[in-house]
């Protein structure tokens, strides 16, 4: 019964995934310089912090190849969790503007639906940038690149459920929207510097309410030391932040209103 | 000139007083702009620390932060300029423009430097707030304001003058995005927006003199934590001479777009 259920959910994740990217192939030169624009964006800052480690090389503790790590597991992570939940990154402006009305006419539960809707070809960018640089510039060998996959995926996980999280104030509040926006903000912001540089309640914060503790800090100890309780702590952490975030949105919906809003999905 | 001047003024003041209507976007900033100075005192902290010196590439701690805030400030207060030329040329709104009394490029540049200063100086006060918070004041010489006001000034006209290129550039190509992706993460590394100049490896550094990026944001905010007189002509020579090139620049480059527009009554 459950298996069947999560095969019937898989398959219409592919189904999703494959028409988002049929779509994105019809406008394929806007697609690459999308993708291209945020390959080059990362560069920047990935440029900024060899110059810092060139200048610096040991920063307690951390060195060029672990920052380097931070933004390949932090890009990947967040361009794939990104790149085919896209909807969720918009989640509060969708709900404050009562535009989940056309997503509740589909069978089966609202949130795949909405979630796996749209698809960002930034996202994309970013989730190969990551790879790239992980490849190319800390050059894995197997085990380290079969656990930096596992840990995308869990981060991956990280940002879909934040972005639940903070969508789903929308329901309690109604205008969440600058709110929403702040808050990722500082979760972007904290995820790709390095986690050494905070301590205290600072990094209570940091595994809690803005989860970018298990985007920046425990994976890039898993992939340096190659610590596997680390990245068993980054997976249980995801999970927790994937089932709160799914749980909020659930919860949030039984105070939708409608926004009478006619709308057509083509 | 006095003509051009007086139009100028006409046109900043509207786009000024337009933007103080709309404070309150400024200041739902504060939040990601204290994050930022946050984030950028545990980095510095962490790297006088290690590096067991007080001083780094001529700057204290305090005078550090200072700098941050002051290019941070600039590089968060740069409006939408090359988008709404390339949204002008693209919506054919642009035939409508070049029926007012005013050059339509410096129609842009006046109305994105009144638009500009409001936002500078919203972010400055606030960055200021953070910083006192977070480090307490520095020894400022009393010429550092007005050096800092002038320099801004006129790296506002230049990095003014950057956009329009870029913006004049959508009378031949698709998407104009690209070329300003570039431009902006161009100013952001080698303008010292993150890290000053001085801590650039010798080769960068002599390299990057001859662009135009640091006279943008290092310049200003270099100037304001280290006022020097000499320093201050120096910059305002270069400032000068680059907004002189750039105009050149323009004016080529307008010249060549005004024949290829075909507007059409109705």
């Amino acid at each position: 019964m459950w298996f069947s259920k999560i095969l019937s959910y898989l398959r219409l994740a592919r189904a999703y995934i494959k028409l988002n990217w049929s779509m994105q192939m019809e406008y394929r030169g806007a697609f690459l310089s999308q993708a291209l624009a945020m390959f080059l964006n990362n560069g920047t800052w990935l440029a900024f912090w060899l110059l810092f480690f060139n200048r610096f090389p040991v920063i307690k503790g951390w060195e060029q190849s672990d920052v380097v790590t931070l933004w390949a597991i932090s890009a990947a992570g967040f361009g794939l969790g990104n790149a085919f939940c896209w909807n969720l990154h918009n989640l509060a402006a969708m709900i404050s503007r009562g535009e989940l009305d056309v997503w509740m006419l589909y069978p089966r539960a609202l949130l795949p639906h909405l979630a796996l809707g749209k698809m960002s070809a930034t996202a994309i960018g970013d989730l190969a940038f990551g790879y790239f640089i992980y490849i190319v510039m800390v050059r894995p060998d197997l085990h380290h690149f079969l656990l930096f996959n596992a840990l995308v995926v869990a981060v991956a996980l990280v940002f879909i459920g934040f972005n639940l999280w903070r969508g789903s104030l929308a329901f309690y509040f109604g205008q969440a929207e600058v709110l929403s926006e702040q808050w990722f903000f500082a979760m972007i912001t904290f995820s790709t510097y390095p986690n050494c540089l905070f301590d205290g309640w600072l990094k209570v914060v940091l595994y809690t309410l803005i989860p970018a503790g298990l985007v920046s800090g425990l994976p890039v100890e898993a992939l340096r030391d190659f610590d596997i309780g680390a990245a068993a702590f980054t997976w249980l952490g995801a999970l927790f932040v994937l089932a709160s975030g799914a749980a909020s949105f659930e919860l949030g919906l039984r105070r939708y209103q409608s926004g009478n809003l006619l709308g057509m999905r083509s | 000139m006095k003509n051009s001047i007086r139009q100028i003024w006409a046109v900043a003041k509207v786009a000024a007083r337009s933007n103080l209507a709309y404070i309150g976007e400024v200041a739902s900033r504060t939040f990601f702009l204290a994050v930022i100075l946050f984030i950028f005192l545990k980095l510095w902290q962490a790297t006088y620390r290690e590096s067991a010196s007080s001083v780094l590439g001529g700057l204290t701690l305090k005078q550090m932060l200072w700098y941050l805030t002051v290019t941070e400030a600039i590089y968060m207060s740069a409006p939408r300029l090359a988008q709404q030329i390339d949204e002008d040329v693209r919506s054919g709104a642009l035939a409508v423009r070049l029926l007012k009394p005013i050059s339509y490029p410096l129609y842009c540049l006046s109305s994105a430097l009144g638009e500009r200063i409001v936002r500078f100086l919203a972010n400055f006060a606030t960055g200021a707030a953070v910083t006192f918070c977070l480090v307490g004041p520095f020894d400022c010489s009393p010429a550092a304001p007005l050096m800092l006001l002038v320099t801004v000034l006129l790296a506002f006209v230049l990095d003014g003058l950057g956009h329009l290129i870029i913006g004049l550039w959508a009378f031949w190509l698709e998407d104009t995005s690209g070329l300003l992706l570039i431009y902006t993460r161009l100013s952001m590394i080698l303008g010292g927006m993150l890290i000053p100049m001085e801590l650039f490896p010798d080769w960068l550094k002599s390299f990057v003199l001859f662009l135009p990026f640091p006279y943008l944001v290092w310049g200003p905010a270099h100037l304001f934590v280290h006022s020097n007189w000499l320093q201050f002509a120096q910059l305002l020579g270069c400032q000068f001479l680059y907004i002189l090139l750039l105009l050149a620049i323009v004016k080529v480059i307008y010249g060549w777009a005004l024949e290829r527009i075909s507007a059409h009554g109705g």
